[in-house]
């Protein structure tokens, strides 16, 4: 219950605090803008020859603009959430918070390229792909990464022997 | 090139433990395509369910009765109406009622694939997570047409609702769609197995 209790208040408070006008012109704006320029890179080393206009990835095909909610902050703070929450080592949490930050980043970066294919190639498919399945899948991919964690790093570090 | 000789043996907690956990993550992923199959094929059911008990609900704090959640056709939309606007303008806000309750895949993915749990017990603990999850959705359908009055319709908003309340219930939409759909099946996957998780050291 301690655990579920501090999750909920770190995650409302993380939310809180990234909803801020403040904070989201001058952390999440630019972190997202970071996000379209890294898919739009990725996207032209699969030959996707991708123009960037601020966050609208486009192409003579598709274009996609990468707004709030397209940066995986949403992931990030509920794992973060989890990690501080988990009675572990400041070390452990140190770790899990780097690292699991890193990967949710990669899968949100196949995330965008992935959409951004299916917008091109498969349009029919990409409204339910952008919500229903890539959000499944991204928090998915954040949910069984803090299982990892907790499981090989967190509660190895903390028992006895 | 193997050794004859004997092998030291494994620390059989730690290797049982790892197990345990990449069996889970394993297991997620093979029932995430079964899963979403069942709530693609059960979702225009649910939401006309979900509608009418929305609008039920509704009807509780209003009088006389004038806010409508009306489904549109194929299943997976909806209109947010109004009886007391003017004919024109009665529909106030189309939405996709299928994207309040797309966590109800992850839900099913994560509580299918504990590891080490009898079947019947994963099925009772899904149900229940389910019911709450459920309960989640009405509120969230609740909230959501409640932060339309409250911040979408302009001039009618602003002469109904007040700063406080159109912040209020602004935040509360904001909240509930984003950070706590989708991390509602995570924390009730917590709250029926986080003791197994810890119980493994």
């Amino acid at each position: 219950m301690r655990f579920l209790a501090l999750f909920l208040l770190l995650l409302a408070g993380g939310f809180t605090v990234v909803s801020l006008n403040w904070v989201n012109d001058r952390a999440i704006e630019p972190f997202t803008g970071w996000v379209a320029r890294a898919s739009g890179a990725a996207l032209n080393l699969l030959g996707q020859e991708v123009r960037m206009e601020g966050t609208v990835i486009r192409s003579d095909r598709f274009a996609v603009n990468i707004r709030n909610g397209c940066n995986a902050v949403e992931t990030l703070l509920i794992f973060g959430a989890a990690v501080l929450a988990f009675p572990a080592s400041w070390r452990a949490r140190l770790l899990g918070l780097a690292a699991g930050a890193a990967l949710i980043q990669l899968v949100n970066l196949v995330r965008v390229v992935a959409l951004f294919l299916t917008g091109a190639y498969l349009p029919r498919f990409f409204d339910a792909s952008h919500t229903v399945v890539w959000q499944t899948l991204v928090v998915l991919c954040g949910v069984l990464l803090w299982v990892l964690w907790a499981d090989r790093v967190a509660l190895r570090r903390t028992a006895p022997g | 090139m193997r050794s004859a000789g004997p092998r030291p043996a494994r620390p059989r907690t730690g290797g049982r433990r790892a197990g345990w956990a990449v069996r889970l993550l394993r297991n997620a992923f093979l029932w995430l395509l079964p899963v979403w199959a069942v709530w693609t094929l059960a979702a225009p059911g649910y939401n006309r369910l979900l509608l009418a008990a929305g609008e039920a609900l509704l009807h509780l704090a209003e009088s006389p009765n004038v806010s409508e959640l009306l489904p549109r056709a194929g299943g997976h939309d909806a209109y947010l109406a109004r009886r007391d606007f003017p004919p024109a303008r009665t529909l106030v806000r189309g939405f996709r009622v299928t994207d309040l309750h797309f966590h109800l895949v992850l839900l099913g993915a994560l509580f299918l694939a504990v590891p080490g749990v009898p079947w019947r017990e994963r099925l009772r603990n899904l149900g229940w997570g389910a019911l709450a999850t459920a309960a989640f959705d009405l509120l969230l359908l609740l909230v959501f047409v409640q932060s339309v009055y409250a911040v979408g319709l302009g001039a009618w908003s602003l002469a109904h609702y007040g700063p406080f309340a159109r912040n209020a219930w602004g935040l509360a939409e904001h909240l509930l769609d984003l950070p706590l759909k989708l991390a509602l099946p995570f924390a009730l996957w917590a709250g029926f197995y986080l003791r197994l998780l810890l119980d493994r050291t």
